[in-house]
């Protein structure tokens, strides 16, 4: 499946800060859209949609922080870049420790803005990849029978074949098949990657 | 036993008091209907039976003796003689009745009758009226208001615990001597005399309200509210007066505390504003100052391009005129609001006003682990202010001073001096200053432009209010390096001229 464009997206109720921003991001080359309001971006955003949002913390209605909280129980990963003015600096401290990617107190230098947003879209990137990385995982381990799957803790713990032959009490022979199909399955090349992927998807 | 005739009956029925009859051995032929009642037997089960079953025990044992005794001749000690005695109800309580004893003429074997007569009944009535007395005095006592009673001279009649205790003085010291000449304060004695007299004047039963203080035998006055009526004889003239007072000392005073501490309030809520003012101006302002700095930045990018978009750049650029305009009307709004507030200018004595905030002032000073101290001359010409924004000043001035000490002072604790003294000209100079690093050259010539901060936190118009304030006042803020270091803030404040001059 070929990758959606990123995006920045732009919530400020303030016409002309939201759309000097635009412009700035526009001028840069970066690919925005904007919104007046929390409420109307929550309304249209897909969670699957990658890229960034550069957020105001002072809105009316719903705030910035608030907007945060909305997107944290939807299960967003999408990085939010908040931007604050004077003396709102409680308010970002708060915004970082649930989660937020950065913040920028307003105004700002152009490059401020567009070092963090490139930063931003790099960390979405990354995340989503991880997070394809182990959907993947965990389809492989899916299609693992229950016997594998057995096969596969055991030797994930350190156990060798003779081992866990008589934990299972079946002849070493059979381990070494279902152990083959493990790790075809998995598409692991060694059993330093499958201990790898496992612990990507431990809980 | 002989029974009584129909006729005798009858009287008896119609008796209201008790009668019994009984024979020469002590035992009941008659007992009427007022008997039945008062001791409880029906007349049937009386007939027949020894009196003494209506005695106390104690008179009970020595009856049969004495009616022996008379009998056999000798002496009537109850014939004839009326007496209160102790009786028993068939319910076996006591009561007291009056008795008397007649020998029936005529009757051989002599029969007596005895008369009684409930007595407890007008004891009981006696004591009734003697408790309701007892209650209604107590009624009086107990009245959180103090009861005063005179005749039309003033002379006290009656006075209840209440009065004597808020006067201290005993019963005897009050009741009988002139109530304003005994109780009210001097300074009052005219108010006092002027509501005597208006009261035993007015012909209305609505009472009249007074106010005045009177003096305790110890302690201070007490400020009492008085509500008076007068007393009228049948001829509706007046005999005396009626004065019911509440002491209202401590309830008035913890008023003018609870007047004093809103007053207080309003004045720190409107210090307050100065800061918060601030903050919304420094947060509106942001939003045209950011958005001219974003277009601008995006004009600058747009034009490096080899083919730069002449039109985007231009349509940004208007945009920046635009939010410059609008960063314009801000501070024009800002200018006006402080130009248009509610300015009270009155004639003040600066050094109470500074007095005033000292004590807000010197919490800053304990957060900022620093001391406030005052140098105020006296006596000083009185200057035409608006007391609340001088105080705003004040505090905005000697906020700064603490903030700007930084970490450099070693140990000793921090001072910031409030002064206040006399010019050359008769004026008055204030002065804040300090004991800190001062102000560096360059800083000294940015120090009063708006939006010019040395502070992290500083949104860089304290200073600027500060200046526009003292500049409506026909004065000007100026700064001077302290002697021997430091940093100091003054305005002088031309005397208040008196109208007329």
């Amino acid at each position: 499946m070929k990758e959606m464009p990123q995006t920045v997206f732009v919530v400020d109720d303030d016409d002309a800060v939201r759309n000097s921003l635009r412009m700035l991001l526009k001028s840069a080359g970066v690919p925005s859209d904007a919104f007046a309001s929390a409420q109307e971006f929550l309304s249209t955003y897909e969670v699957s949609h990658p890229g960034c949002l550069v957020l105001d913390v002072r809105m009316p209605g719903m705030s910035g922080l608030e907007m945060q909280h909305e997107l944290n129980l939807r299960g967003a990963t999408i990085p939010v870049i908040f931007i604050t003015g004077h003396g709102d600096i409680p308010m970002a401290v708060e915004a970082m420790q649930h989660g937020a990617f950065d913040f920028l107190q307003k105004p700002f230098r152009d490059q401020e803005l567009l070092d963090r947003v490139q930063r931003a879209l790099i960390r979405d990137t990354e995340y989503r990849a991880r997070l394809r990385h182990t959907d993947k995982i965990r389809e492989r381990l899916a299609s693992l029978s229950p016997r594998e799957r057995e096969v596969l803790d055991l030797v994930t713990q350190g156990k060798a074949n003779k081992m866990v032959a008589g934990d299972l009490g079946v002849s070493q022979r059979t381990v070494e098949i279902h152990r083959a199909h493990v790790m075809q399955k998995m598409e692991a090349g060694s059993l330093a990657e499958l201990v790898r992927m496992m612990m990507t998807v431990a809980p | 036993m002989t029974a009584p005739t129909p006729d005798v009956l009858a009287l008896l029925a119609a008796t209201l008091d008790a009668v019994v009859i009984m024979d020469d051995r002590g035992r009941i032929v008659a007992f009427n209907a007022s008997a039945e009642e008062m001791f409880g037997y029906r007349s049937i089960d009386a007939l027949g039976r020894n009196v003494s079953m209506l005695m106390t025990s104690s008179d009970r044992a020595g009856h049969d003796d004495h009616l022996r005794r008379y009998l056999a001749g000798g002496e009537a000690r109850v014939l004839g003689k009326g007496r209160d005695v102790h009786v028993r109800h068939r319910d076996g309580s006591e009561f007291s009745v009056f008795l008397s004893v007649g020998l029936i003429p005529n009757t051989d074997p002599p029969m007596f009758v005895g008369y009684l007569h409930d007595t407890s009944l007008r004891r009981k009535a006696l004591a009734t009226l003697e408790k309701e007395r007892q209650v209604n005095r107590l009624y009086l006592d107990l009245a959180q208001v103090m009861l005063v009673a005179t005749d039309r001279a003033g002379i006290v009649q009656l006075v209840n615990q209440r009065a004597i205790r808020v006067l201290k003085k005993g019963d005897a010291a009050i009741v009988g001597c002139n109530w304003i000449d005994c109780c009210v304060s001097p300074e009052d004695h005219a108010a006092a005399r002027n509501a005597f007299r208006a009261l035993l004047m007015s012909g209305s039963d609505e009472p009249q309200i007074s106010e005045y203080h009177v003096r305790p035998a110890e302690g201070e006055d007490r400020f009492v509210t008085w509500r008076g009526v007068s007393l009228r004889d049948s001829n509706n003239v007046a005999t005396g007066i009626m004065l019911s007072g509440e002491d209202i000392t401590d309830q008035r005073r913890a008023e003018s505390e609870a007047h004093k501490a809103l007053e207080r309030m309003n004045s720190v809520s409107r210090l307050a504003t100065m800061g918060e003012m601030a903050a919304g101006i420094s947060h509106e302002l942001n939003q045209p100052l950011a958005a001219i700095a974003n277009y601008a930045q995006a004009c600058v990018r747009l034009l490096r391009m080899p083919a730069a978009d002449i039109p985007e750049v231009s349509g940004a650029l208007e945009q920046i005129a635009g939010q410059a305009l609008r960063a314009g009307e801000i501070i024009r709004r800002i200018r006006s609001l402080v130009r248009n507030e509610d300015v009270r200018r009155e004639s003040q004595d600066i050094n109470e006003l500074i007095r005033e905030v000292h004590g807000l002032l010197a919490s800053d000073a304990r957060v900022h682990d620093g001391r406030l101290a005052l140098d105020l001359s006296f006596p000083l010409p009185r200057v035409t202010v608006d007391g609340v924004q001088i105080q705003q000043v004040l505090m905005n001035l000697v906020h700064n001073a603490f903030e700007a000490q930084g970490q450099e002072h070693d140990g000793a604790p921090f001072e910031v001096r409030i002064a206040t003294r006399p010019t050359e000209t008769g004026d008055v100079e204030v002065s804040v200053s300090d004991f800190g690093p001062g102000l560096a050259g360059e800083v000294e010539q940015k120090i009063f432009e708006p939006f010019f901060t040395t502070k992290a936190t500083g949104t860089g118009l304290g200073l600027a209010i500060s200046r526009s304030i003292i500049k409506a006042h026909e004065a000007r803020l100026g700064y001077r390096a302290n002697q021997p270091r430091g940093a100091c803030f003054y305005f002088v404040l031309p005397a208040h001229q008196e109208s007329g001059i």
